[in-house]
């Protein structure tokens, strides 16, 4: 049916229509994506036009960046050798004051939680709109939308500070959010890689410029366009103490590159003095796309101090002149987190260059692609691994930030443990100190040695048998769905022509492979809350398989794919986390949600995303349940308006009050959910005027308590984008 | 003499028109439902969508039979649907509902049909 008539294709959606007047139900909007071509494309039939030969010539690693690419154009001056950061003092997020949200994830452990408790299940009702804080950034005419901000401001003292998608940074007053500076990034909308994100600023206590002096306290970020860059507290000024004017410059002895293909998201964590860089390069572009190098700088002055390299593992050093970092290595884009005492920073790593093929990658990127890496961050040596897929060849890296959480074993000793939520649902629980898991980690048999000449799967994959799973059961022709008989026996075509032998089917060729669980998850960059004291654990996860299929050079090219520094690139031509050229290897990928995409519902039944408290004393589920409505999601991307919980895809992480609620939003119906943590039901809810993709956070500022989310929207999840971070309190409260 | 009904009354054009959308319903059912037979799927779309395809030429044809049919092909959905997904909400929805909905349809429209048989077997009587 891969050649089906276009009368069969209008008998088919008009009967669709037909059947769906009767049944206009709600269905989660997913994102549109070239459909994988089917049944035999590894050939070019013959009387089909020649395809243009591979366009792409790749430019050598070592060609000098051109102009751009270094965007501030940093001088660099000669390579550094290792050296080690000057001593820290306390930082806030150490011991957060009990009105502050002074990090990322609130506080060193990435928690989460807050101690607040003014706004309880039984005045939740009194919670409106305190004020709304325009951030300035979304797309501009002719510009593509490729804006998600996902931004989670944080709050200490007096100020809410917060970036914008684009990097500006700014202080708000938290009581009016009134801007009392705004530092301006001047970043180029060429250097937006797959998303203009910015997740967060880093707040930053100087052990060097003393109390009351420009640049005590700092407010750093790590920027789209590779660079760090701080700025007092104050005045929002940048710190001329800091790299160069205040800025340092990521790109350098990163080799080739074109702006946006190399883009940092994620808040870099501060262990120790060290300011700890990973970076997100673009998917599925070329096998040797720039390197996935960790990198350490001082926070003080900006000083190089070490790199991890996969590749070059035991070179601690910048690279000499002419040289780079190894290129095509995992690269890590989550939000990564640090342990002062034990020196070190665990990092969440994704895959190699070229996700979906294998047989290029040397053992050094097998061992620690989609783990988490511990990395000592005095020299930059990592001290152990945790594989949590081997031989990745499903984009399962690793999108969350860890949380750290003291473990108490049934024999009463206590554990320095981290948990790492994963994309497949696997919620695994380590040793912090040696990466060793908690909880139990089974070894299982999985498909192998898989379909692609040359590319053999591993034999095994680990799962955390110790942790309710994030997940369901194997999908079944059955669980296809749709609105009507005929676009669920579509579904049921779309299953049946597939390869599916459940979790880890392995890539295929000849035609389409099913996905499951999808690349947004299970657990993505929205991480997990974690309650100390009542040991309740919260994540919210998606339930979206992918279709996909490898695609011969030939195809690739026909098909238009080709990677973002092809000289013929156009944007909207192949891209990130879709469709792509792997350049450099034998095949090119095309991956779609697993979906009828003449309706654009999902093809596996709802519900489509979820969330799940879990005791982390005893490892059950206290409740679970569909996350999101169906009012702003429907057939052929209309909103039906029906408050019916049928559970979305969401990406945006949970917080935990003391006040015994839950906040999260991040579904695609555009609404702030509040849940009561002990019994799971919905006591609040809110719509935002864009898609609300972001972690929220809550501050206390004058006796009163706020909860801030930021509904930038997510181009991929097709919700609206706009620029508001919207803040509310209790209105009967002064 | 055409086999299908000609309309002259507003019934009639409901009956045909009604018709014309089961029969557009049936014969995806029935091709895609073969494909999926042969990929090893399930066997009662191509069954039902054979069934329904005939359900609605028949009631063009102003047979009170293709009403019938279809009442039929809807009830044994409904046992087929209980009997893959149970009593689930979600699950019997693709299922059950829409057909449902033109099952309530072509109920209202068994009298009509009915008359128009017998209207036409009378007037054959007459002739003859």
């Amino acid at each position: 049916m891969s050649a089906k008539s276009p009368m069969l294709r209008t008998l088919l959606l008009g009967a669709t229509i037909i059947a769906g007047t009767a049944a206009s139900v709600a269905l989660a909007q997913v994102p549109p994506a070239d459909q994988p071509p089917g049944n035999g494309n590894a050939t070019v039939s013959p009387g089909t036009p020649t395809p243009p030969a591979d366009a792409f010539s790749p430019p050598s690693a070592n060609a000098p960046q051109a102009p751009g690419v270094n965007a501030a154009n940093i001088p660099d001056g000669p390579p550094a050798e290792p050296s080690e950061a000057t001593p820290m003092v306390d930082q806030v997020t150490a011991n957060p004051a009990h009105d502050d949200w002074p990090g990322y994830g609130r506080d060193d452990k990435a928690t989460r939680f807050s101690p607040l408790d003014q706004i309880t299940p039984a005045n939740i009702g009194h919670l409106k709109r305190a004020f709304i804080y325009h951030t300035g950034s979304k797309p501009g005419p002719g510009q593509t939308n490729k804006w998600a901000a996902e931004t989670t401001p944080i709050k200490v003292g007096d100020g809410l500070y917060m970036c914008s998608a684009l990097n500006d940074m700014m202080r708000i007053d938290p009581a009016t959010g009134k801007e009392i500076w705004h530092f301006h990034a001047n970043e180029k909308y060429e250097s937006i890689p797959y998303t203009a994100a910015c997740k967060a600023v880093v707040y930053y206590t100087s052990s060097t410029v003393p109390e009351g002096e420009h640049c005590h306290h700092r407010i750093l970020e790590a920027t789209l366009d590779e660079r760090l860059i701080e700025v007092d507290s104050e005045d929002g000024k940048v710190c001329e103490g800091f790299g160069w004017h205040g800025m340092v410059n990521l790109m350098k002895g990163m080799g080739e590159s074109v702006p946006g293909f190399v883009a940092e998201t994620a808040p870099p964590p501060i262990v120790n003095g060290a300011i700890i860089t990973n970076q997100e390069i673009l998917d599925g572009q070329r096998r040797w796309a720039p390197s996935g190098v960790i990198r350490g700088y001082d926070a003080e002055t900006g000083r190089f101090l070490w790199a991890w390299d996969v590749n070059r593992p035991h070179e601690h050093g910048e690279p000499k002149e002419g040289e780079h970092y190894s290129r095509g290595t995992p690269n890590s884009w989550a939000a990564m987190i640090g342990d002062n005492a034990l020196g070190l920073v665990y990092v969440p790593t994704g895959n190699s260059a070229a996700d979906y093929y294998s047989a290029m990658r040397s053992p050094e990127e097998n061992k620690v692609s989609s783990a988490v890496v511990a990395i000592d961050v005095k020299t930059g040596e990592p001290r152990w691994v945790f594989q949590t897929v081997h031989k990745d060849v499903w984009d399962y890296d690793i999108g969350s930030q860890p949380t750290l959480m003291d473990f108490t074993k049934p024999d009463g000793s206590t554990v320095p443990a981290l948990i790492m939520p994963t994309k497949r649902g696997q919620t695994f629980v380590l040793d912090r100190r040696t990466g060793d898991p908690v909880l139990p980690v089974e070894e299982r048999p999985a498909p192998s040695p898989g379909m692609v000449p040359g590319d053999t799967r591993s034999p095994t994959q680990p799962w955390s048998v110790g942790m309710p799973r994030l997940g369901f059961a194997p999908l079944k022709e059955s669980d296809m769905w749709g609105m009507s008989p005929i676009d669920q026996l579509y579904c049921r075509l779309k299953y049946r022509r597939a390869h599916y032998v459940g979790e880890f089917t392995p890539p295929s060729i000849d035609k389409p492979w099913l996905e499951y669980p999808g690349y947004n998850g299970g657990s993505d960059w929205g991480s997990v809350a974690y309650d100390e004291k009542t040991g309740i654990l919260i994540a919210n996860w998606n339930n979206t398989p992918m279709y996909d299929q490898l695609v011969s050079r030939k195809k690739a090219d026909k098909l238009g794919l080709m990677p973002v520094d092809d000289p013929n690139f156009k944007p909207g031509g192949g891209g990130a986390e879709g469709a792509g050229a792997m350049a450099e290897t034998p095949y090119g990928i095309v991956v779609s949600p697993f979906w009828d995409e003449y309706t654009g519902m999902m093809c596996n039944r709802p519900p489509y995303g979820m969330i799940t408290a879990i005791d982390m004393h005893t490892q059950k589920v206290l409740w679970q349940h569909p996350l999101g409505s169906a009012r702003a999601n429907g057939p052929f991307g209309l909103p039906t308006h029906l408050p019916l919980t049928i559970g979305t895809p969401n990406n945006g992480g949970p917080v935990i009050t003391a006040g015994g609620l839950i906040f999260v939003a991040a579904t695609t119906d555009n609404m702030i959910h509040a849940f009561d943590i002990h019994t799971g039901k919905e006591v609040w809810n809110d719509v935002l005027p864009g898609g609300g993709q972001a972690t929220p956070m809550t501050y206390e500022y004058k006796g009163k308590q706020y909860v801030a989310i930021m509904a930038g929207g997510h181009h991929f999840m097709m919700t609206p984008v706009t620029d508001d971070l919207v803040v509310y309190a209790l209105d009967n409260v002064n | 003499m055409s086999a299908f009904i000609k309309p002259q009354t507003p019934a009639a054009w409901a009956i045909l028109g009604l018709a014309v959308v089961i029969v557009l319903l049936g014969l995806p059912l029935a091709y895609m439902g073969a494909e999926l037979m042969f990929l090893g799927g399930s066997w009662y779309y191509v069954i039902i969508g054979i069934a329904v395809t005939a359900a609605g030429v028949l009631m063009a044809m102003g047979r009170a039979m293709g009403a019938m049919l279809y009442l039929a092909a809807v009830g044994v959905t409904w046992l087929w649907a209980f009997w893959e997904v149970g009593f689930d909400g979600w699950g019997l929805l693709p299922r059950v509902f829409g057909p449902s909905i033109l099952a309530i349809a072509v109920a209202l429209c068994l009298p009509a049909l009915r008359r128009m048989e017998n209207a036409h077997s009378t007037s054959v009587r007459e002739v003859a």
